[in-house]
């Protein structure tokens, strides 16, 4: 038995096939993500109970259950239905890669508009009193004050979930996707060399983390200028 | 304008403010003439604050009438919107938008309420810095300046709104006893230049120099208002003395 | 429903390796952390990054990955090691139960590492010298003043890392351990009913998620009692 490390240098090049792939899902199931967090967050803080609660049983749904189980629920189990081979969506629901993104944004939308509702909530109330006192309408107060400031609030958590999504993307491979993590099992299952090649794809994913780590406190320091060090 | 100033521009009749059970207002009747300069003061929990976030609409009133400036305070989104924008208010806790300039503070509410131009908005509110005297900090952030800075900067962020009245909460509570003196610098100039004061406070030097009128208030009711020097000299109510006894020994 | 039915057993039967799963990995995780926060808070240089290293690692690379570095990689190495000793052998592995509970509760100590950590820096040094300034013992300080604090302060994001940890349960079926996920496919494959099947799991982790949350919730008021009055 060997440990070959020329190997691992070897297998980083080719685990760059999966990397376009994995940047991919990161990127259109975070935008997504983003998307549906906002409408979620609105339904939540909008103080009627038709938009709230639909609003809190999809977050209550999407964060108490594996990702796991929803991609397979979204890939394997939806063509049980015909309404929906029949419908607009079904290109996408067919693809794997449609159903990853599906099921990657809709989870990151539910985690998402929970970390901006910390936010918003940890928003000083005394200063949504003194625009009210200022005469500033309820959306201009949420676009002007509250919105600035729960961004601020949010960045460290929302970079912690964009990891946690970046991390989430390899289960794509379940569903037979070419990401980093199918590609390096393909080649692991060629060559037999399960830990050359799999640290291989590790270290790519802990740079990107960094990545993502470094860019999130870049943007957390821009935005914290005004806050007494 | 009416001269004489004989129609009250803020009237308070028979309000009532609940918390859940717990009465924080009873029947309160309050009259205030144009330039006139009120001052309440009273034990910690004597509804206070509740009263003066009546006028502005901050709490919403149970029972009896408000109007301010001839607008009656029900639901009406109109009538809030208009006393607001006549209406300034200061707080104990400055509530300085943190993630604002202290010059972007004060441009807000005249370009988003009073959809006032940039240049022009920007002029007021150098004018209003000029007026608490602190100019020269106007692009930076308010946790740059001192506490009583931040004050100041939040009279004259109230002040660029042109209120015909201004209610102060604590403007003062928060501050380092040094600090005291340059804020209510400030509001001795405004009450000299004829504004519509309601002060809670418990600067009674203040309340000596510029009140028109003292308000005591204890358990939710008003239990004495008389001149400052009547206050002072001659307080009828024990509670009132007790009060006065409490506050004037240190 | 009669398809159901048949099944519910098999759903019983997984949900239960579900739960010794995750009753094992968060012995594991749990004691991961208290090594890592140990190591982290020690004056050891070397404990120091190589606990550093240990959450960078595992709380940067995808859990599937960790896992299948686990799995696979043990079983390369037992049967190397199995062949020395008789050639005949063709693959050697370490049960699925014990690698996935192995993985997921590096992954996830990695995680308890940080959040023990903060809480342990969390209690207030003040009291750590009122206590010896009363003429408590360091060990009687530790015992009486700063555990009883930490576990309070520690609670919200262990309810959390629980969470995560149960979820990431679901893994291990892709290595094939004989859980919920893997009667779904089971199931699928005989009723054609793939979307129930998949339901049906969601369902179970859902319930089990919920049971997690609510307990540690009314832990969470438990153990909060005394600022109730604090406003
Ligand atoms: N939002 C609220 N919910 C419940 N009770 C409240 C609320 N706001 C005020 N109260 C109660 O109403 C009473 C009056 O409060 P208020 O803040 O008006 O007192 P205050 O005279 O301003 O006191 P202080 O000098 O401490 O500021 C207090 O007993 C307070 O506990
Ligand atoms: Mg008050």
């Amino acid at each position: 038995m060997s440990f070959d490390i020329m190997l691992i240098v070897d297998s980083i090049p080719k685990m760059l096939v999966g990397i376009g792939l994995t940047l991919h899902l990161l990127l259109l199931s975070t935008v997504i993500g983003l998307i549906l967090a906002i409408i979620t967050l609105l339904m939540r803080i909008s103080g009627r109970w038709y938009l709230a609660w639909p609003a809190m049983t999809y977050i209550y749904v999407f964060r108490g259950t594996p990702i796991l189980v929803q991609i397979f629920i979204i890939y394997y189990g939806l063509p049980q239905f015909d309404f929906i081979r029949e419908s607009f969506a079904w290109p996408v629901l067919r693809a794997p890669f449609g159903c990853a993104v599906v099921a990657l944004s809709l989870n990151a939308g539910a985690y998402v508009s929970e970390i901006m509702r910390g936010g918003v909530l940890g928003v000083d109330r005394g200063l949504h009193e003194a625009g009210k006192a200022l005469g500033l309408k309820v959306h201009q107060r949420f676009i002007y004050i509250t919105t600035p400031i729960a961004i601020r609030l949010a960045i460290p958590a929302y970079s912690n979930d964009c990891i946690s999504m970046l991390k989430a993307t390899a289960l794509a491979s379940t569903v037979t996707l070419m990401d980093m993590t199918g590609v390096a099992r393909t080649i692991v299952a060629q060559t037999f060399a399960p830990y050359e090649i799999f640290i291989a794809a590790a270290i790519i994913y802990l740079v990107l983390t960094w990545v993502i780590q470094r860019g999130f406190g870049l943007f957390e320091r821009r935005m914290s200028r005004y806050v007494k060090q | 304008m009416d001269e004489g100033g004989q129609q009250p521009v803020i009237l308070l009749e028979g309000v009532s403010k609940f918390f859940g059970d717990f009465q924080a207002l009873k029947d309160i009747d309050m009259a205030v003439k144009r330039g006139e300069r009120i001052v309440v003061c009273g034990p910690s929990g004597s509804g206070k604050s509740t009263m003066i976030r009546c006028i502005n609409r901050l709490e919403e009133h149970d029972k009896g009438r408000i109007l301010v400036n001839g607008h009656e305070l029900t639901g009406d989104v109109k009538d809030i919107d208009a006393v607001r924008r006549e209406v300034g208010m200061v707080f104990q806790s400055f509530n300085l938008f943190p993630h604002l300039t202290v010059v972007e503070n004060l441009m807000l509410a005249p370009r988003l309420v009073r959809k006032t131009a940039k240049p022009e908005a920007r002029e007021i509110a150098m004018r209003y810095l000029e007026r608490v005297q602190i100019p020269e900090q106007a692009d930076k952030f308010p946790s740059q300046l001192s506490g009583g800075q931040q004050q100041r900067v939040a009279i004259a962020r109230a002040l660029c709104m042109n209120p015909e009245i201004m209610l102060f909460d604590e403007p003062t509570s928060a501050l380092d006893p040094e600090m005291i003196s340059e804020v209510l610098d400030v509001m001795v100039d405004l009450a000299r230049d004829g504004m519509t004061m309601i002060c809670v406070t418990h600067e009674m030097g203040f309340a000596r120099k510029v009140a028109d009128l003292v308000v005591f208030m204890d358990q939710g009711e008003i239990v004495e208002q008389n001149p400052p020097a009547e206050f002072f000299e001659n307080p009828r109510n024990e509670r009132t003395k007790l009060f006065l006894s409490q506050i004037l020994t240190h | 429903m009669s398809d159901i039915v048949g099944w519910l057993d098999d759903y019983f039967w997984g949900a239960m390796v579900v739960l010794r799963v995750f009753g094992v990995s968060l012995l594991m995780a749990v004691l991961f952390g208290l090594i890592g926060s140990a190591a982290k808070l020690s004056k050891s240089r070397i404990a120091k990054s190589i606990a550093s290293g240990y959450t960078v690692v595992f709380r940067g690379t995808p859990e599937l990955l960790v896992l299948l570095i686990f799995y696979f990689g043990s079983a390369v190495t037992l049967t190397h090691i199995a062949q020395i000793v008789d050639p005949e052998i063709q693959f050697v592995d370490i049960p699925p139960f014990w690698a996935g509970a192995l993985a997921i509760a590096l992954v996830v100590g990695a995680y308890m590492t940080e959040t023990f950590r903060g809480a342990f820096l969390g209690v207030d040094s003040g009291q750590i010298e009122a206590a010896r300034a009363l003429g408590i013992s360091n060990f009687k300080t530790f015992v009486y003043v700063r555990i009883p604090q930490m576990w309070r302060l520690a609670l919200p994001n262990f309810g959390n890392h629980m969470l995560s940890l149960m979820k990431d349960t679901a893994l291990i079926s892709v290595i094939g351990l004989e859980e919920i996920v893997f009667v779904a496919e089971i199931a699928t494959t005989v009723t054609v009913k793939p979307f129930t099947m998949y339901a049906i799991v969601a369902v179970i982790y859902l319930a089990i998620t919920t049971v997690i949350t609510l307990v540690v919730s009314g832990l969470e008021k438990y153990s909060n009692r005394h600022l109730e009055r604090a406003r």
